[in-house]
């Protein structure tokens, strides 16, 4: 299955919960690769824990491949390379997790039709050798995002690859007006999609919401506010709830809801199984719901024409 | 190649084989074999049936005029044609192979393409070179400018994903090889005939030393037999790596079991298309590190597991019914 990782803006924890999501895809037995799309600034190797491998991908990450300078992008195993203490033991059954970086000084480029054949060349490849293809593109309509519709348009040549859109956003007025613009606006993905060859059901059916960093008003972390910032909080709730299906972003169309995560506030990291219940300094909600988010991915039920 | 000395002839053959399992559900008849490997109109594809099923592709060159990686990393650049081709074995693993032999030296000064094309599959080398800094340097350097023949071989894996796109559907998932072979004339010396090296990221090295006279076409096809096995194995032992053992659930290690029964363990059989003279350098592998004592052992892991999950299978059955009636 090919995924790709999308959303209007940045810090909408598009990354951070997209290599989560790898991970536990991985921790669940299948080989996963995660493709860092985002032109400009690439941070997955942060996320995963690889400080060598920024510098190590200076012309030889993705943008050095689809710009043709490298033949080969650099692959980084993450379960040998990781410096994060607790992942450095591939635990037993789980399948491989593998990073494809961008180049640091890569930036944005305009798309061709070369670049366009190599990375329809690479995907394929890649899906030989993994279940689960995660690409994580850059925040907003940028090129990296025209290359994932054109390539997975019919005529593209992964039109027929089952391919799942993720589009990222935080639970604020702002955030849900942009994620609903970037997916069904003017120059949304389903009319950008429309334009390349896609049929707009098929393109919208394969699209869903998740909703990051969200406050659970019923979490132990709000329990000392005051009865009425907590009864203005729930009414912020509701109304986001109305903005967000007014604008066709309602719950339906919500793949998972990742709690807000204080650990995640400080450091963009793989929240581990060890950080919840050993070390306890993530929740637990956050860890079954990235969990969640994981297991709905592939699960059809979930996806489809509403 | 011939004994080092007179500068038109090889001493020095280099490739990479690059294998990877056919991305359709099914393995694929003749036909289709044929057709995904048609490289060239004027020449057919080669099929054989015995003593197993086996397509290849014509011969294709590419011309290249580019630095030669060298191991004291003099700059030597070379001008010529690289040979490529695909090759399918049982329908179900491909093969790619870039290769070229190249002599000791060339002339001092770049000569017209018709120089160089009379001469296929050679890299001649523009004034001389120590075939040793070539071949060590073909198997240990990687630099961007300099000489990939694994993007040529790549090339022809992506040409022919592209034409199964619309059925690219594999049963199981495997990592791709890449062997990077070098092969020297073996001299008196008593140097191993074969190093084999496995280096990370399904990276392959090996260094040969062949009877004088060898074709490069030859230890072409004896690496391409190498690499195949390597993935064979390479690819058992990753799943039977990553089984849970002792899990109640023995649904998620028939998963993993079966489709290496479907599609892989009926495809060993080492030396299959290797030239006789050749056949000493396989049976050192088999001596160490022993490749097909390693298979055995795989596949006799295979069958307990799965002669196991059929015993706790019927055991479940029982209970059920005895609990039932």
């Amino acid at each position: 299955m090919l995924v790709f990782a999308a959303s209007d803006k940045g810090g909408t924890g598009r990354s951070v919960t997209s290599a989560n999501l790898a991970y536990h895809r991985a921790l669940d037995g299948d080989d996963v690769c995660y493709l860092d799309f985002d032109f400009g600034s690439p941070t997955a190797a942060a996320v995963f824990d690889l400080p060598d491998v920024l510098s190590e991908a200076e012309g030889r990450g993705l943008h050095s491949y689809l710009k043709g300078k490298t033949g080969e992008p650099l692959r980084v195993d993450v379960w040998s390379r990781t410096e994060h203490p607790q992942l450095r033991s591939r635990p037993g059954g789980s399948g491989r997790l593998v990073l494809l970086p961008g180049d640091r000084t890569g930036g944005e480029f305009v798309t061709d039709d070369e670049n366009l054949h190599r990375c329809v060349d690479l995907v394929l490849r890649l899906k030989r050798e993994f279940d689960v293809i995660i690409v994580d593109l850059s925040a907003g309509r940028s090129y990296a995002m025209d290359l994932a519709l054109a390539a997975t348009s019919p005529r593209g040549g992964l039109g027929r690859l089952k391919t799942r859109w993720l589009v990222y956003h935080r639970w604020t007025r702002q955030h849900v007006m942009a994620a609903a613009e970037l997916v069904y606006g003017k120059q949304g993905i389903v009319q950008a999609g429309i334009a390349m060859g896609h049929e707009a059901d098929a393109l919208s059916a394969a699209i869903r919401f998740v909703r990051a960093a969200v406050p659970n008003l019923e979490s132990p972390l709000w329990s000392q506010v005051s009865p009425a910032q907590y009864a203005w909080m729930r009414q912020c709730d509701t109304q986001l709830e109305e903005i967000a299906a007014g604008r066709g972003i309602g719950k339906t169309r919500v793949l998972s809801s990742i709690p807000l995560e204080p650990v995640l506030q400080w450091q963009e990291r793989l929240i581990t199984d060890e950080d919840v219940h050993d070390r306890r300094i993530a929740n637990v909600e956050t860890w079954q719901k990235m969990g969640e988010l994981a297991q709905r991915l592939t699960d059809d039920k979930y996806w489809g024409q509403l | 190649m011939g004994a080092p000395g007179k500068t038109t002839d090889a001493v020095l053959a280099c490739g990479e084989v690059r294998t990877c399992l056919l991305p359709t559900r099914e393995a694929v008849d003749q036909q289709v074999a044929e057709r995904l490997l048609r490289l060239r109109a004027d020449e057919p594809v080669r099929v054989s049936k015995r003593p197993n099923r086996y397509a290849v592709s014509p011969d294709v060159l590419t011309g290249v005029d580019c630095r030669l990686p060298t191991a004291n990393g003099s700059k030597v650049r070379a001008v010529g044609t690289v040979t490529s081709r695909a090759a399918l074995v049982e329908g179900r693993v491909l093969q790619a192979t870039a290769y070229f032999s190249a002599p000791a030296g060339g002339p001092d000064r770049r000569r017209p393409w018709g120089y160089y094309l009379v001469r296929p599959g050679v890299l001649v080398p523009i004034g001389k070179v120590s075939p040793r800094a070539v071949a060590e340097g073909f198997l240990t350097r990687h630099h961007q400018d300099e000489l990939d023949v694994g993007s040529i071989a790549e090339g022809q894996l992506s040409r022919i994903s592209r034409l199964l796109a619309d059925s690219f559907d594999p049963p199981l998932t495997t990592t791709d090889t890449r062997v990077r072979w070098a092969a020297s004339p073996a001299s008196d010396g008593d140097e191993p005939p074969l190093r084999f090296t496995v280096a990370e990221d399904g990276l392959r090295t090996l260094d040969l030393r062949l009877p004088p006279g060898t074709a490069p076409a030859a230890a072409a096809a004896l690496c391409e037999d190498l690499a195949l096995h390597d993935w064979l194995l390479t690819t058992v032992v990753d799943k039977l790596d990553g089984l849970r053992l002792g899990s109640a659930d023995g649904k998620a290690a028939l998963k993993v079991l079966r489709p290496l029964v479907d599609h892989l363990l009926h495809l060993w059989l080492p030396k299959a298309r290797v030239e006789r003279p050749l056949e000493a350098l396989w049976d050192a592998l088999e001596q160490e590190p022993g490749f097909s004592r390693q298979w055995e052992t795989q596949v006799r892991r295979v069958r307990d597991q799965l002669l196991l999950q059929a015993i706790l299978t019927q055991r479940e059955a029982l209970g059920a019914s005895l609990t039932t009636s």
